[in-house]
């Protein structure tokens, strides 16, 4: 469809494997696989010192025999382990459409404001800390669960080409500017007007919460979809 | 969405299409929230204890040796099993220990290690209402009698074909079970397969490829899902039910054509299914077959859950909106829900049949349906069809329709939250919250009833429920029976969300006078 990048039921279903180059082969990397050619969004790159042969590998006839045992098999094994009795699997993966579930957002500000009010109940912190440290645990709490843990917590139908991005990446299967992620961009800024206004614009309340902020939101850059910065947090 | 006040494309249906999708206050979709974030701290916190020592490990882990290679497995994808699925996982796969009909035999075990393993304590929970099987038309049965002609053939064909349709294993009783097939839809001819499940994977490849495009609904089921991508087809979904996306989808396509060089698709093929299980829906018929005639796409309906448990006489939606089954393209439908068997069929017109018998990898390379399994079939259906002299087919199926209107119509007053259509004998319930989940079924069986709930990932996170299967072999009494134990539970529990409900029994005033208190 024109305008739209990204969208997983775009396009031929076909599946691009990245296969390593051969010294890569030795040590058991994973192999990664990225939606097909109507938005590749999630490029990963590989370190500096390999490169990455691409090789698209489309489901042609002869492949049938064995796409088709493999998806059995997941569907199979999928079936046993969980509450999946009968379901409807074309939501692939869960995890894409939390977010934009009906009260989470309501849910998330409640959550601050907990967060909020228990830190004010500690009789030995001054408003200015309070706020600081609203914001301070807020964003490493964002950065953990949204930038850091990676994959699904339960198994997915699609043998797992969610398990190397982040639930930030995974969020509506990689479409950009969603409303979602504007919410999820516009509150720590809207935290962090707050609690400059609180701190009375102290000078070292003021580089500890911008350094929050940037650790929040510079992940959260098109730019930045899928890039791991020095291989951390690949795997 | 409530149910609306008059019906939207009114000339299309003969008789009311209603269906109710309530929502419920957002308090409830914060405590969701809520009980699955202190699931998932104590799911960290459980981990944490195991991977200090202080906490026993019962589940597999790996060897001090192995522990420097790259692990084999990610432990966050088992998390959501380990730390909340194990937790109450004796509400699913109960060993029962007779057949399922509408009421069974319940292995009672007990669980010394907070579910990670179970032992049976060697007694049975006798008569458990049985709100959790297929069996809309209540052919889940032993009588020796009705399972005479199945235990003949037992004895003439012996168990199992070993063969391919198209090799040696096309037996006399294939061609009887597809004209039966055949004659009970209304269309040319039949083919059936051995495996519900596979009669889509296997034969959407065959009807569509590369350069086709498949419009299937949100909800579709695993089989319609993988069916789809195995054929090489582009897939679009539009939203469920909604014949405004489907309509949009379908302009579009014809218009801007395939993605890239912009030049017709070969075939547009709609995907949808008769009853949809987890929401208990029912398809928009006439809506979509205006649709696909305007547009010149074809239909494929799935009726896994509609044959045999909608209509005036059981065969399936085509006949619930009173259409012409010649206006939907593929008719498939599977034998486990109402027939009380295993396989599927397609139907449809004979050059397709015949194409299919050719081309379908069922066909050509599966073993085809075994005997005793087809005679059974044969014989629910000819009782469905009043073939075998008796009206004791239709009266199965008028006793379901009852059981689904008195259950819901119940249901809707007592002022739960149910999804789905007013005829629809799949009954959602909705509980929302992740501890009621297990509470629910717990409590269930406690009065002895058996009920099938889901949770996340199955379903949407704030949208877990218990669905029931109402069957025709209910009686008025077990619907009583469990009824009154949902009254009361939904109070113990609160479960009463809807804010719609009507009640059958206004407030009577007793007092013929009335007065002012001071």
């Amino acid at each position: 469809m024109p305008g739209r990048r990204g969208r997983r039921w775009d396009g031929a279903v076909r599946c691009c494997v990245v296969s390593c180059c051969e010294s890569c082969r030795g040590r058991g990397r994973p192999l990664v696989s990225s939606p097909g050619p109507g938005g590749a969004v999630s490029e990963l790159r590989g370190p500096e010192d390999h490169t990455w042969n691409w090789t698209f590998l489309s489901k042609g006839r002869g492949s049938d025999v064995i796409s088709v045992i493999k998806q059995f098999q997941v569907c199979l094994a999928s079936v046993g382990a969980n509450m999946n009795v009968g379901t409807a699997h074309s939501e692939v993966n869960p995890n894409t459409r939390v977010m934009n579930s009906r009260g989470i957002w309501l849910s998330y500000v409640l959550g601050i404001g907990l967060l909020h009010v228990v830190l004010l109940s500690i009789p030995f912190f001054s408003v200015p800390v309070v706020w600081t440290l609203t914001n301070i645990i807020h964003n490493m709490s964002m950065y953990i669960f949204l930038h850091t843990v990676k994959g699904t917590p339960f198994e997915t139908p699609d043998q797992g080409k969610a398990r190397l991005l982040t639930h930030w990446e995974q969020m509506d299967y990689g479409v950009q500017f969603t409303a979602s992620r504007k919410f999820l961009t516009i509150m720590p800024i809207v935290l962090y007007f707050l609690t400059s206004f609180y701190t009375k614009y102290d000078r070292i309340h003021f580089i500890i919460n911008t350094i929050s902020l940037m650790s929040v939101l510079i992940p959260k850059l098109p730019q930045l979809h899928g890039v791991r910065i020095f291989g951390i947090n690949k795997y | 969405m409530c149910q609306k006040n008059g019906i939207s494309n009114g000339s299309f249906y003969k008789q009311p299409f209603t269906e109710h999708f309530e929502q419920a206050p957002l308090y409830v979709a914060v405590f969701t929230y809520v009980g699955f974030t202190v699931g998932t701290i104590f799911g960290y916190l459980k981990d944490f204890l195991r991977a200090c020592g202080i906490q026993k490990c019962p589940f597999a882990i790996e060897r001090e040796e192995q522990k420097d290679f790259v692990p084999l497995y990610q432990d966050f994808e088992n998390f959501y099993t380990r730390n909340l699925y194990i937790r109450i996982r004796d509400n699913w796969n109960r060993p029962i220990c007779s057949v399922p009909g509408p009421q069974f035999d319940l292995m009672e075990r007990v669980t010394d290690d907070n579910n990670w393993t179970f032992r049976f304590t060697g007694r049975t929970i006798k008569n458990v209402i049985n709100m959790g099987s297929y069996n809309y038309l209540g052919f889940a049965e032993t009588d020796a009698n009705a399972l005479k002609t199945v235990a003949d053939d037992l004895q003439k064909y012996g168990t199992g074909v070993c063969s391919t349709r198209q090799e040696m294993g096309n037996l006399d009783k294939h061609i009887e079970l597809e004209n039966l097939v055949a004659q009970f839809l209304g269309v040319e001819d039949a083919l059936v397969f051995g495996m519900g499940f596979a009669t889509n994977s296997m034969n959407i490849p065959a009807l569509v490829g590369r350069g086709c495009l498949i419009l299937s609904d949100e909800l579709n089921h695993t089989s319609l899902v993988l069916g789809a991508r195995l054929s090489g087809a582009t897939i679009r979904v539009f939203k469920h039910n909604n014949m405004q996306s489907l309509e949009k989808l379908l302009r579009d396509a014809i218009v801007y054509g395939q993605p890239r060089n912009h030049r017709a698709w070969r075939k547009i093929l709609i995907l949808v299914e008769g009853i949809y299980s987890m929401e208990g829906s029912i398809v928009r018929l006439p809506e979509v077959v205006a649709l696909k005639k305007k547009y010149k796409a074809y239909l494929y309906l799935d009726e896994a859950h509609s044959i045999g448990a909608v209509g005036p006489t059981g065969r399936g939606v085509v006949e619930y909106f009173g259409m012409d089954p010649d206006d939907v393209d593929v008719l498939m439908g599977t034998f486990t829900k109402s027939f009380g068997a295993a396989g599927g069929y397609i139907a449809g017109r004979k050059e397709l049949m015949d194409f299919l018998r050719t081309h379908s990898h069922s066909s050509v390379y599966a073993t085809s349906m075994c005997p005793p399994v087809a005679e059974q079939i044969v014989r629910a259906m000819k009782c469905v069809m009043g073939l075998d002299g008796t009206t004791k087919g239709l009266q199965r199926v008028q006793q379901l329709r009852k059981n689904t209107r008195y259950f819901r119509q119940r249901l809707h007053e007592m002022g739960f939250i149910i999804y789905g259509n007013d005829d629809s004998p799949v009954v959602p319930l909705l509980l929302y919250i992740p501890g009621k989940i297990a509470a629910f079924a717990r409590c269930m069986l406690e009065k002895n009833i058996g009920v099938v709930v889901v949770g996340f990932p199955a379903t949407p996170i704030t949208e877990s429920r218990a669905r029931f299967c109402v069957s025709a072999a209910h009686t008025r009494e077990m619907l009583d029976t469990v009824l009154n134990a949902l009254d009361e539970l939904g109070d113990f529990l609160q479960l009463k969300y809807s804010r719609n409900s009507k009640s059958s029994r206004p407030e009577l005033y007793d007092k013929t006078s009335f007065e002012l208190e001071d």
